[in-house]
Protein backbone atom coordinates (compact mmCIF):
# COMPACT_ATOMS: atom_id res chain seq x y z
CA UNK A 1 0.00 0.00 0.00
CA UNK A 2 1.29 3.45 -0.85
CA UNK A 3 0.63 6.66 0.97
CA UNK A 4 0.03 9.95 -0.75
CA UNK A 5 -0.79 13.41 0.46
CA UNK A 6 -4.23 14.32 -0.79
CA UNK A 7 -4.35 16.74 -3.71
CA UNK A 8 -6.72 18.91 -1.70
CA UNK A 9 -4.02 19.72 0.85
CA UNK A 10 -1.83 22.79 0.60
CA UNK A 11 1.04 22.59 3.05
CA UNK A 12 4.23 24.24 4.06
CA UNK A 13 7.11 23.58 6.43
CA UNK A 14 7.32 26.18 9.13
CA UNK A 15 9.60 26.84 12.09
CA UNK A 16 7.15 24.97 14.32
CA UNK A 17 6.53 21.97 12.07
CA UNK A 18 4.16 21.77 9.13
CA UNK A 19 1.05 23.84 8.45
CA UNK A 20 -1.75 22.34 6.38
CA UNK A 21 -4.77 23.81 4.66
CA UNK A 22 -7.48 21.46 3.41
CA UNK A 23 -9.10 23.06 0.39
CA UNK A 24 -12.12 20.75 0.65
CA UNK A 25 -13.02 21.67 4.20
CA UNK A 26 -11.32 25.02 4.64
CA UNK A 27 -9.68 23.69 7.81
CA UNK A 28 -6.18 24.61 8.95
CA UNK A 29 -4.03 22.10 10.83
CA UNK A 30 -0.64 22.56 12.43
CA UNK A 31 1.61 19.55 12.95
CA UNK A 32 4.23 19.64 15.68
CA UNK A 33 7.84 18.72 14.96
CA UNK A 34 7.34 14.96 15.42
CA UNK A 35 4.19 14.78 13.33
CA UNK A 36 5.83 17.04 10.77
CA UNK A 37 8.70 14.53 10.43
CA UNK A 38 6.22 11.75 9.66
CA UNK A 39 4.45 14.05 7.22
CA UNK A 40 7.70 14.74 5.39
CA UNK A 41 8.38 11.01 5.18
CA UNK A 42 4.93 10.42 3.73
CA UNK A 43 5.83 12.94 1.06
CA UNK A 44 9.28 11.46 0.34
CA UNK A 45 8.84 7.72 1.00
CA UNK A 46 5.12 7.12 0.63
CA UNK A 47 4.92 3.79 2.45
CA UNK A 48 4.38 2.75 6.05
CA UNK A 49 7.39 0.48 6.57
CA UNK A 50 10.09 2.89 5.37
CA UNK A 51 8.56 5.61 7.53
CA UNK A 52 8.63 3.42 10.65
CA UNK A 53 12.09 2.16 9.81
CA UNK A 54 13.61 5.62 9.34
CA UNK A 55 12.02 6.98 12.51
CA UNK A 56 13.24 3.96 14.48
CA UNK A 57 16.76 4.52 13.20
CA UNK A 58 16.58 8.16 14.15
CA UNK A 59 15.01 7.86 17.59
CA UNK A 60 15.00 4.27 18.95
CA UNK A 61 18.74 3.62 19.01
CA UNK A 62 18.12 -0.15 18.88
CA UNK A 63 15.68 -0.13 21.74
CA UNK A 64 12.86 -2.48 20.68
CA UNK A 65 10.38 -1.03 23.15
CA UNK A 66 10.89 2.42 21.71
CA UNK A 67 10.63 1.01 18.20
CA UNK A 68 7.30 -0.59 19.07
CA UNK A 69 6.10 2.71 20.44
CA UNK A 70 7.22 4.52 17.30
CA UNK A 71 5.39 1.98 15.12
CA UNK A 72 2.20 2.43 17.13
CA UNK A 73 2.45 6.22 17.06
CA UNK A 74 3.03 6.26 13.29
CA UNK A 75 0.04 3.96 12.72
CA UNK A 76 -2.14 6.19 14.92
CA UNK A 77 -1.02 9.30 13.12
CA UNK A 78 -1.54 7.80 9.67
CA UNK A 79 -4.96 6.53 10.72
CA UNK A 80 -5.96 10.03 11.77
CA UNK A 81 -4.62 11.63 8.60
CA UNK A 82 -6.38 9.06 6.41
CA UNK A 83 -9.61 9.47 8.36
CA UNK A 84 -9.44 13.22 7.86
CA UNK A 85 -8.71 12.63 4.16
CA UNK A 86 -5.47 14.56 4.35
CA UNK A 87 -3.60 11.43 3.29
CA UNK A 88 -4.72 8.71 0.87
CA UNK A 89 -3.61 5.08 0.92
CA UNK A 90 -3.78 3.03 -2.25
CA UNK A 91 -2.61 -0.42 -3.35
CA UNK A 92 0.98 -0.14 -4.50
CA UNK B 1 -58.32 34.69 24.77
CA UNK B 2 -54.56 35.09 24.94
CA UNK B 3 -52.46 38.21 24.89
CA UNK B 4 -48.91 39.06 23.88
CA UNK B 5 -47.17 42.30 24.80
CA UNK B 6 -44.15 43.49 22.83
CA UNK B 7 -41.81 45.95 24.51
CA UNK B 8 -40.09 48.27 22.05
CA UNK B 9 -41.52 49.44 18.75
CA UNK B 10 -38.36 49.57 16.68
CA UNK B 11 -37.71 47.34 13.68
CA UNK B 12 -37.48 44.09 15.68
CA UNK B 13 -40.45 44.91 17.90
CA UNK B 14 -42.72 45.84 15.02
CA UNK B 15 -41.89 42.62 13.17
CA UNK B 16 -42.38 40.55 16.33
CA UNK B 17 -45.77 42.20 16.91
CA UNK B 18 -46.81 41.54 13.32
CA UNK B 19 -45.87 37.88 13.71
CA UNK B 20 -47.61 37.49 17.05
CA UNK B 21 -50.79 39.03 15.64
CA UNK B 22 -51.07 35.90 13.49
CA UNK B 23 -50.97 33.60 16.49
CA UNK B 24 -52.36 35.47 19.52
CA UNK B 25 -55.81 36.96 20.06
CA UNK B 26 -54.57 40.28 21.36
CA UNK B 27 -51.21 41.95 20.73
CA UNK B 28 -50.05 45.19 22.33
CA UNK B 29 -46.92 47.04 21.26
CA UNK B 30 -45.44 49.46 23.81
CA UNK B 31 -43.12 52.13 22.46
CA UNK B 32 -41.57 54.96 24.45
CA UNK B 33 -41.30 57.31 21.47
CA UNK B 34 -43.95 58.87 19.31
CA UNK B 35 -43.54 57.69 15.74
CA UNK B 36 -42.65 60.51 13.34
CA UNK B 37 -45.32 61.31 10.75
CA UNK B 38 -42.98 60.71 7.82
CA UNK B 39 -39.80 58.83 6.93
CA UNK B 40 -37.73 60.69 9.48
CA UNK B 41 -35.33 59.65 12.24
CA UNK B 42 -36.93 58.75 15.54
CA UNK B 43 -35.90 60.64 18.66
CA UNK B 44 -35.14 57.54 20.68
CA UNK B 45 -33.08 55.96 17.93
CA UNK B 46 -29.91 58.04 17.67
CA UNK B 47 -28.34 55.62 15.22
CA UNK B 48 -31.16 56.24 12.76
CA UNK B 49 -29.12 59.09 11.26
CA UNK B 50 -26.47 56.60 10.20
CA UNK B 51 -26.54 54.20 7.31
CA UNK B 52 -28.76 51.16 7.57
CA UNK B 53 -28.90 48.50 4.92
CA UNK B 54 -30.73 45.24 4.63
CA UNK B 55 -28.57 42.41 3.37
CA UNK B 56 -29.92 39.61 1.22
CA UNK B 57 -30.85 37.19 4.01
CA UNK B 58 -32.71 39.89 5.90
CA UNK B 59 -34.35 41.31 2.80
CA UNK B 60 -35.66 37.88 1.86
CA UNK B 61 -36.93 37.30 5.39
CA UNK B 62 -38.68 40.67 5.42
CA UNK B 63 -40.28 39.92 2.08
CA UNK B 64 -41.46 36.53 3.34
CA UNK B 65 -42.95 38.12 6.47
CA UNK B 66 -44.51 41.11 4.77
CA UNK B 67 -44.79 40.41 1.03
CA UNK B 68 -44.40 43.46 -1.14
CA UNK B 69 -42.26 45.37 1.33
CA UNK B 70 -39.19 45.45 -0.89
CA UNK B 71 -41.26 46.70 -3.83
CA UNK B 72 -42.72 49.39 -1.58
CA UNK B 73 -39.23 50.43 -0.51
CA UNK B 74 -37.96 50.59 -4.07
CA UNK B 75 -41.04 52.62 -5.08
CA UNK B 76 -40.19 55.11 -2.35
CA UNK B 77 -36.59 55.45 -3.51
CA UNK B 78 -34.62 52.69 -1.81
CA UNK B 79 -31.78 51.27 -3.89
CA UNK B 80 -30.76 47.70 -4.45
CA UNK B 81 -27.08 47.18 -5.15
CA UNK B 82 -25.61 43.82 -6.09
CA UNK B 83 -22.43 42.56 -4.50
CA UNK B 84 -20.20 43.11 -6.25
CA UNK B 85 -22.15 43.83 -9.44
CA UNK B 86 -23.54 47.10 -8.15
CA UNK B 87 -20.76 48.07 -5.82
CA UNK B 88 -17.35 49.66 -6.24
CA UNK B 89 -15.31 47.96 -3.54
CA UNK B 90 -11.68 48.50 -2.64
CA UNK B 91 -10.91 45.56 -0.36
CA UNK B 92 -7.65 45.09 1.51
CA UNK B 93 -6.17 43.18 -1.44
CA UNK B 94 -7.46 45.41 -4.24
CA UNK B 95 -10.51 46.42 -6.24
CA UNK B 96 -13.32 43.94 -6.84
CA UNK B 97 -14.43 43.23 -10.36
CA UNK B 98 -18.17 43.48 -11.01
CA UNK B 99 -19.57 40.01 -10.38
CA UNK B 100 -23.18 38.91 -10.08
CA UNK B 101 -23.32 36.73 -6.99
CA UNK B 102 -27.06 37.04 -6.17
CA UNK B 103 -26.01 38.77 -2.95
CA UNK B 104 -27.18 42.34 -2.59
CA UNK B 105 -28.00 45.07 -0.15
CA UNK B 106 -30.97 47.41 0.07
CA UNK B 107 -30.05 50.96 1.01
CA UNK B 108 -32.40 53.66 2.22
CA UNK B 109 -32.73 55.87 5.26
CA UNK B 110 -33.65 54.16 8.50
CA UNK B 111 -36.64 56.50 8.73
CA UNK B 112 -38.02 55.29 5.40
CA UNK B 113 -37.43 51.65 6.19
CA UNK B 114 -39.12 51.91 9.57
CA UNK B 115 -42.08 53.79 8.18
CA UNK B 116 -42.69 51.37 5.30
CA UNK B 117 -42.36 48.37 7.61
CA UNK B 118 -44.64 49.95 10.24
CA UNK B 119 -47.29 50.69 7.61
CA UNK B 120 -47.28 47.15 6.37
CA UNK B 121 -46.85 45.41 9.72
CA UNK B 122 -49.21 47.46 11.84
CA UNK B 123 -51.54 48.97 9.25
CA UNK B 124 -54.09 46.19 9.48
CA UNK B 125 -55.04 47.14 13.03
CA UNK B 126 -54.35 43.71 14.50
CA UNK B 127 -51.79 45.24 16.87
CA UNK B 128 -52.65 47.86 19.50
CA UNK B 129 -49.81 50.37 19.52
CA UNK B 130 -49.18 52.42 22.64
CA UNK B 131 -46.87 55.25 21.75
CA UNK B 132 -45.39 57.39 24.49
CA UNK B 133 -45.61 54.53 26.96
CA UNK B 134 -42.91 52.61 28.68
CA UNK B 135 -42.49 49.35 30.52
CA UNK B 136 -41.15 49.59 34.05
CA UNK B 137 -40.82 45.94 34.94
CA UNK B 138 -42.07 42.41 34.51
CA UNK B 139 -44.82 40.76 36.56
CA UNK B 140 -44.78 37.13 37.67
CA UNK B 141 -42.28 34.93 39.43
CA UNK B 142 -39.22 32.84 38.69
CA UNK B 143 -41.28 30.27 36.82
CA UNK B 144 -43.72 32.38 34.86
CA UNK B 145 -43.95 35.92 33.51
CA UNK B 146 -47.58 36.97 33.62
CA UNK B 147 -47.42 40.55 32.44
CA UNK B 148 -45.72 43.91 32.60
CA UNK B 149 -45.92 47.09 34.61
CA UNK B 150 -46.24 49.97 32.19
CA UNK B 151 -47.65 53.42 31.86
CA UNK B 152 -47.47 56.67 29.98
CA UNK B 153 -43.99 58.21 30.11
CA UNK B 154 -43.89 60.15 33.39
CA UNK B 155 -47.28 58.82 34.45
CA UNK B 156 -48.38 56.15 36.93
CA UNK B 157 -47.72 52.50 36.10
CA UNK B 158 -50.40 49.81 35.82
CA UNK B 159 -50.11 46.08 35.53
CA UNK B 160 -51.08 44.53 32.24
CA UNK B 161 -51.57 40.78 32.15
CA UNK B 162 -50.06 38.87 29.26
CA UNK B 163 -49.44 35.26 28.32
CA UNK B 164 -46.27 36.23 26.49
CA UNK B 165 -43.99 39.25 26.95
CA UNK B 166 -41.46 39.92 24.20
CA UNK B 167 -38.52 42.20 24.91
CA UNK B 168 -37.43 44.09 21.81
CA UNK B 169 -35.99 47.14 23.55
CA UNK B 170 -32.59 46.82 21.98
CA UNK B 171 -29.03 47.10 23.25
CA UNK B 172 -30.01 48.93 26.41
CA UNK B 173 -32.68 46.45 27.45
CA UNK B 174 -33.43 46.30 31.17
CA UNK B 175 -34.94 42.83 30.93
CA UNK B 176 -32.04 41.00 32.65
CA UNK B 177 -32.55 43.18 35.73
CA UNK B 178 -36.32 42.80 35.60
CA UNK B 179 -35.98 39.02 35.36
CA UNK B 180 -33.60 39.02 38.33
CA UNK B 181 -36.19 40.95 40.32
CA UNK B 182 -38.58 38.04 39.73
CA UNK B 183 -36.00 35.63 41.10
CA UNK B 184 -34.84 34.32 37.73
CA UNK B 185 -31.16 33.41 37.30
CA UNK B 186 -28.69 35.84 35.81
CA UNK B 187 -28.48 36.01 32.05
CA UNK B 188 -24.97 35.34 30.80
CA UNK B 189 -23.64 38.19 28.72
CA UNK B 190 -20.69 38.51 26.35
CA UNK B 191 -19.20 41.66 24.94
CA UNK B 192 -16.48 42.20 22.39
CA UNK B 193 -15.31 45.74 21.86
CA UNK B 194 -14.82 46.48 18.21
CA UNK B 195 -12.70 49.56 18.83
CA UNK B 196 -14.47 51.08 15.86
CA UNK B 197 -15.89 54.56 15.68
CA UNK B 198 -17.78 56.08 12.82
CA UNK B 199 -19.05 59.41 11.63
CA UNK B 200 -21.82 59.94 9.14
CA UNK B 201 -23.04 62.76 6.94
CA UNK B 202 -25.86 62.85 4.44
CA UNK B 203 -25.44 64.59 1.08
CA UNK B 204 -27.64 65.66 -1.80
CA UNK B 205 -26.24 64.05 -4.92
CA UNK B 206 -25.28 66.34 -7.81
CA UNK B 207 -27.80 66.18 -10.67
CA UNK B 208 -25.37 64.48 -13.05
CA UNK B 209 -25.02 61.56 -10.63
CA UNK B 210 -28.58 61.52 -9.33
CA UNK B 211 -29.42 58.65 -11.67
CA UNK B 212 -27.50 56.33 -9.44
CA UNK B 213 -24.03 55.59 -8.27
CA UNK B 214 -22.85 52.18 -7.15
CA UNK B 215 -22.54 51.49 -3.47
CA UNK B 216 -18.96 52.42 -2.66
CA UNK B 217 -16.85 50.75 -0.02
CA UNK B 218 -13.25 51.65 0.76
CA UNK B 219 -11.94 49.04 3.19
CA UNK B 220 -8.89 49.43 5.38
CA UNK B 221 -5.63 48.31 3.83
CA UNK B 222 -3.64 45.27 4.93
CA UNK B 223 -1.16 47.26 7.04
CA UNK B 224 -0.69 45.69 10.48
CA UNK B 225 -0.47 47.74 13.64
CA UNK B 226 -2.03 50.88 12.23
CA UNK B 227 -5.59 52.10 12.73
CA UNK B 228 -7.96 50.61 10.18
CA UNK B 229 -9.77 53.37 8.31
CA UNK B 230 -12.43 53.12 5.67
CA UNK B 231 -15.54 54.63 4.16
CA UNK B 232 -18.85 53.72 2.60
CA UNK B 233 -21.17 55.69 0.39
CA UNK B 234 -24.66 54.35 -0.15
CA UNK B 235 -27.31 55.95 -2.34
CA UNK B 236 -30.61 56.39 -0.52
CA UNK B 237 -34.00 57.85 -1.41
CA UNK B 238 -34.48 61.38 -2.74
CA UNK B 239 -31.17 61.36 -4.59
CA UNK B 240 -29.21 61.48 -1.37
CA UNK B 241 -26.06 59.72 -0.29
CA UNK B 242 -25.19 58.61 3.18
CA UNK B 243 -21.43 58.69 3.73
CA UNK B 244 -19.95 56.88 6.69
CA UNK B 245 -16.29 57.06 7.67
CA UNK B 246 -14.89 54.45 10.02
CA UNK B 247 -11.73 54.16 12.04
CA UNK B 248 -10.32 52.08 14.85
CA UNK B 249 -8.54 53.35 17.97
CA UNK B 250 -6.13 56.14 17.23
CA UNK B 251 -7.68 56.66 13.82
CA UNK B 252 -11.26 57.60 14.61
CA UNK B 253 -13.04 59.76 12.06
CA UNK B 254 -13.59 63.32 13.26
CA UNK B 255 -17.04 64.74 13.88
CA UNK B 256 -16.25 68.22 12.57
CA UNK B 257 -16.81 69.16 8.95
CA UNK B 258 -13.22 69.94 7.99
CA UNK B 259 -11.86 66.90 9.75
CA UNK B 260 -14.50 64.70 8.13
CA UNK B 261 -13.52 65.93 4.68
CA UNK B 262 -9.80 65.61 5.38
CA UNK B 263 -10.24 62.05 6.70
CA UNK B 264 -12.05 60.97 3.52
CA UNK B 265 -9.35 62.57 1.38
CA UNK B 266 -6.61 60.61 3.13
CA UNK B 267 -8.10 57.16 2.61
CA UNK B 268 -6.54 54.62 0.27
CA UNK B 269 -8.52 56.09 -2.60
CA UNK B 270 -10.21 59.50 -2.67
CA UNK B 271 -13.30 58.53 -4.68
CA UNK B 272 -15.59 59.07 -1.67
CA UNK B 273 -13.95 62.43 -0.96
CA UNK B 274 -14.32 63.38 -4.63
CA UNK B 275 -18.02 62.55 -4.56
CA UNK B 276 -18.49 64.42 -1.27
CA UNK B 277 -16.87 67.48 -2.81
CA UNK B 278 -19.33 67.40 -5.69
CA UNK B 279 -22.38 66.95 -3.46
CA UNK B 280 -24.24 69.24 -1.09
CA UNK B 281 -24.10 68.41 2.62
CA UNK B 282 -27.47 68.04 4.32
CA UNK B 283 -26.92 68.69 8.01
CA UNK B 284 -23.85 68.13 10.09
CA UNK B 285 -21.52 65.25 10.82
CA UNK B 286 -22.87 62.76 13.34
CA UNK B 287 -20.47 60.54 15.30
CA UNK B 288 -21.36 57.12 16.65
CA UNK B 289 -19.31 55.15 19.09
CA UNK B 290 -21.57 52.42 20.53
CA UNK B 291 -20.19 49.73 18.26
CA UNK B 292 -19.37 46.93 20.70
CA UNK B 293 -20.65 43.44 19.92
CA UNK B 294 -22.94 42.36 22.73
CA UNK B 295 -24.88 39.17 23.31
CA UNK B 296 -27.21 38.03 26.05
CA UNK B 297 -27.42 34.26 26.19
CA UNK B 298 -31.07 34.03 27.23
CA UNK B 299 -31.24 30.58 25.70
CA UNK B 300 -28.70 29.28 28.22
CA UNK B 301 -30.61 30.49 31.30
CA UNK B 302 -33.53 28.75 32.97
CA UNK B 303 -35.90 31.64 32.50
CA UNK B 304 -39.57 31.98 33.42
CA UNK B 305 -42.03 30.75 30.82
CA UNK B 306 -43.87 33.49 28.99
CA UNK B 307 -40.80 35.64 28.33
CA UNK B 308 -38.93 36.00 25.06
CA UNK B 309 -36.25 38.44 23.89
CA UNK B 310 -35.49 39.32 20.30
CA UNK B 311 -33.51 41.70 18.10
CA UNK B 312 -30.64 43.74 19.51
CA UNK B 313 -31.80 42.88 23.03
CA UNK B 314 -30.36 39.42 22.31
CA UNK B 315 -27.52 39.98 19.85
CA UNK B 316 -26.24 43.38 18.79
CA UNK B 317 -23.21 43.27 16.54
CA UNK B 318 -20.91 46.05 15.44
CA UNK B 319 -23.07 48.09 13.02
CA UNK B 320 -20.30 48.07 10.45
CA UNK B 321 -21.41 44.54 9.56
CA UNK B 322 -24.88 45.83 8.61
CA UNK B 323 -26.55 42.80 10.15
CA UNK B 324 -28.79 44.24 12.86
CA UNK B 325 -32.03 44.65 10.95
CA UNK B 326 -31.45 41.57 8.86
CA UNK B 327 -30.93 39.37 11.91
CA UNK B 328 -34.09 40.87 13.42
CA UNK B 329 -36.04 39.97 10.28
CA UNK B 330 -34.60 36.46 10.22
CA UNK B 331 -35.51 36.05 13.91
CA UNK B 332 -39.06 37.22 13.30
CA UNK B 333 -39.48 34.85 10.39
CA UNK B 334 -38.19 31.98 12.51
CA UNK B 335 -40.55 32.96 15.32
CA UNK B 336 -43.45 32.86 12.89
CA UNK B 337 -42.47 29.40 11.68
CA UNK B 338 -42.02 28.08 15.21
CA UNK B 339 -45.39 29.44 16.34
CA UNK B 340 -47.04 27.99 13.26
CA UNK B 341 -45.50 24.60 13.97
CA UNK B 342 -45.93 24.55 17.75
CA UNK B 343 -48.89 26.81 18.34
CA UNK B 344 -49.11 29.75 20.74
CA UNK B 345 -47.96 28.10 23.96
CA UNK B 346 -46.08 30.31 26.45
CA UNK B 347 -44.57 27.24 28.11
CA UNK B 348 -42.52 26.75 24.94
CA UNK B 349 -40.67 30.03 25.21
CA UNK B 350 -37.31 28.33 25.95
CA UNK B 351 -37.59 26.61 22.57
CA UNK B 352 -38.63 29.83 20.89
CA UNK B 353 -35.72 31.64 22.52
CA UNK B 354 -33.28 29.02 21.29
CA UNK B 355 -34.70 29.33 17.77
CA UNK B 356 -34.39 33.13 17.77
CA UNK B 357 -30.83 32.89 19.11
CA UNK B 358 -29.93 30.37 16.41
CA UNK B 359 -30.88 32.87 13.73
CA UNK B 360 -28.36 35.33 15.19
CA UNK B 361 -25.56 32.82 15.60
CA UNK B 362 -23.93 33.25 12.19
CA UNK B 363 -23.87 37.02 12.48
CA UNK B 364 -22.52 36.91 16.03
CA UNK B 365 -19.70 34.54 15.19
CA UNK B 366 -18.74 36.43 12.07
CA UNK B 367 -18.71 39.77 13.87
CA UNK B 368 -16.71 38.74 16.91
CA UNK B 369 -14.25 36.78 14.79
CA UNK B 370 -13.55 39.85 12.70
CA UNK B 371 -13.39 42.08 15.76
CA UNK B 372 -10.90 39.82 17.49
CA UNK B 373 -13.05 38.33 20.23
CA UNK B 374 -14.44 35.02 21.40
CA UNK B 375 -17.81 33.82 20.18
CA UNK B 376 -18.58 32.25 23.53
CA UNK B 377 -18.54 28.72 22.23
CA UNK B 378 -16.07 25.88 22.23
CA UNK B 379 -13.96 27.09 19.34
CA UNK B 380 -12.08 29.84 21.12
CA UNK B 381 -10.17 32.13 18.84
CA UNK B 382 -6.44 31.74 18.45
CA UNK B 383 -3.95 33.91 16.67
CA UNK B 384 -3.68 33.07 12.98
CA UNK B 385 -0.29 31.76 11.91
CA UNK B 386 1.71 33.34 9.12
CA UNK B 387 0.73 30.36 6.94
CA UNK B 388 -2.95 30.94 7.65
CA UNK B 389 -2.65 34.62 6.91
CA UNK B 390 -0.93 33.86 3.63
CA UNK B 391 -3.63 31.39 2.58
CA UNK B 392 -6.41 33.77 3.56
CA UNK B 393 -4.71 36.61 1.73
CA UNK B 394 -4.43 34.52 -1.42
CA UNK B 395 -8.08 33.50 -1.22
CA UNK B 396 -9.17 37.07 -0.55
CA UNK B 397 -7.11 38.27 -3.50
CA UNK B 398 -8.64 35.60 -5.73
CA UNK B 399 -12.16 36.54 -4.59
CA UNK B 400 -11.69 39.92 -6.25
CA UNK B 401 -12.17 38.28 -9.62
CA UNK B 402 -13.45 34.73 -9.00
CA UNK B 403 -17.24 34.39 -9.29
CA UNK B 404 -17.23 31.33 -7.03
CA UNK B 405 -15.07 32.79 -4.29
CA UNK B 406 -16.82 36.15 -4.46
CA UNK B 407 -20.15 34.33 -4.08
CA UNK B 408 -18.83 32.48 -1.04
CA UNK B 409 -17.72 35.73 0.52
CA UNK B 410 -20.81 37.81 -0.20
CA UNK B 411 -23.26 35.02 0.56
CA UNK B 412 -21.73 34.75 4.01
CA UNK B 413 -21.66 38.50 4.53
CA UNK B 414 -25.28 38.89 3.48
CA UNK B 415 -26.55 35.99 5.61
CA UNK B 416 -27.76 33.83 2.75
CA UNK B 417 -28.32 30.46 4.26
CA UNK B 418 -27.67 28.37 1.17
CA UNK B 419 -24.42 26.47 1.43
CA UNK B 420 -22.18 28.09 -1.16
CA UNK B 421 -18.91 26.32 -0.55
CA UNK B 422 -19.37 23.52 -3.02
CA UNK B 423 -16.81 24.32 -5.65
CA UNK B 424 -13.38 23.62 -4.24
CA UNK B 425 -11.66 23.83 -7.61
CA UNK B 426 -11.79 27.62 -7.50
CA UNK B 427 -9.98 27.61 -4.16
CA UNK B 428 -7.44 25.21 -5.53
CA UNK B 429 -6.82 27.46 -8.54
CA UNK B 430 -6.54 30.46 -6.25
CA UNK B 431 -3.82 28.82 -4.18
CA UNK B 432 -1.87 27.07 -6.92
CA UNK B 433 -2.29 29.25 -9.99
CA UNK B 434 -1.20 32.73 -10.86
CA UNK B 435 -3.64 35.32 -9.54
CA UNK B 436 -5.61 37.44 -11.98
CA UNK B 437 -4.09 40.88 -12.44
CA UNK B 438 -5.36 43.52 -10.06
CA UNK B 439 -7.54 46.28 -11.42
CA UNK B 440 -6.03 49.73 -11.32
CA UNK B 441 -8.21 52.43 -9.80
CA UNK B 442 -9.22 53.84 -13.23
CA UNK B 443 -10.05 50.35 -14.41
CA UNK B 444 -12.15 49.71 -11.32
CA UNK B 445 -14.07 52.96 -11.69
CA UNK B 446 -14.47 52.37 -15.42
CA UNK B 447 -16.60 49.36 -14.58
CA UNK B 448 -19.36 51.88 -13.79
CA UNK B 449 -19.72 54.01 -16.93
CA UNK B 450 -21.81 56.80 -15.39
CA UNK B 451 -19.47 57.25 -12.47
CA UNK B 452 -16.45 56.93 -14.72
CA UNK B 453 -17.66 59.61 -17.13
CA UNK B 454 -18.21 61.98 -14.21
CA UNK B 455 -14.85 61.10 -12.70
CA UNK B 456 -13.01 61.82 -15.98
CA UNK B 457 -14.89 65.07 -16.50
CA UNK B 458 -13.66 66.64 -13.30
CA UNK B 459 -11.00 69.31 -13.49
CA UNK B 460 -8.98 67.54 -10.80
CA UNK B 461 -6.34 65.26 -12.37
CA UNK B 462 -6.86 61.55 -11.67
CA UNK B 463 -4.86 60.14 -8.82
CA UNK B 464 -2.04 57.67 -9.24
CA UNK B 465 -3.47 54.19 -9.83
CA UNK B 466 -3.63 52.02 -6.74
CA UNK B 467 -2.42 48.47 -7.16
CA UNK B 468 -2.13 46.82 -3.83
CA UNK B 469 0.71 44.30 -3.75
CA UNK B 470 -0.10 41.07 -2.02
CA UNK B 471 2.77 39.49 -0.18
CA UNK B 472 3.44 35.87 0.57
CA UNK B 473 5.05 33.14 -1.40
CA UNK B 474 2.97 30.38 -2.90
CA UNK B 475 2.72 27.44 -0.52
CA UNK B 476 3.93 24.04 -1.61
CA UNK B 477 1.72 21.76 -3.65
Amino acid sequence: MSLRINDSVVWQETAEGVSLYDIDTGAFTTLNATAARIWMLIDSDGEREPIVSKLSQEFAGGNTAVSRRIRADVQDFLGTMIERKLVEEHPA
Amino acid sequence: MNRAIVLGGGFAGVLAAAVLARHADDVILIETDRYPPGPRPRRGLPQSHHNHVLVTGGARALQALLPGTLEALYARGAHRRGLSGGALILAAQGWFRRIDTEAYLVACSRGLLDQVVRERALGGGAVSVWEGAQALGLVGDATRVTGVRAGRVGGPARTFQADLVVDATGRRSKAPRWLAELGAPDVEEAGVTSGLAYSTRVYQAPPELAGGVPAIMIHPGPAQGRPAQGATLFPIEDDRWVVTLTGTRGGEPPADEQGFTRFARCLRHPIVADLMAAATPLGGVRPYRDTANRRRFYERARLPAGFLATGDAVVAVNPVHSHGMSVAALGALRLDRELTRRGFDPSLTPDLQAAVAAEAETSWRMAVRQDGGHAGGADERREASAFERRIRTRLARAALSSPELAADLFHAQTLIQAEARTDTSSRSRALRGEPDPLLSSPEAIAQFPGLHAWWLSRSIPPVTPVRVPVGGEIPRR
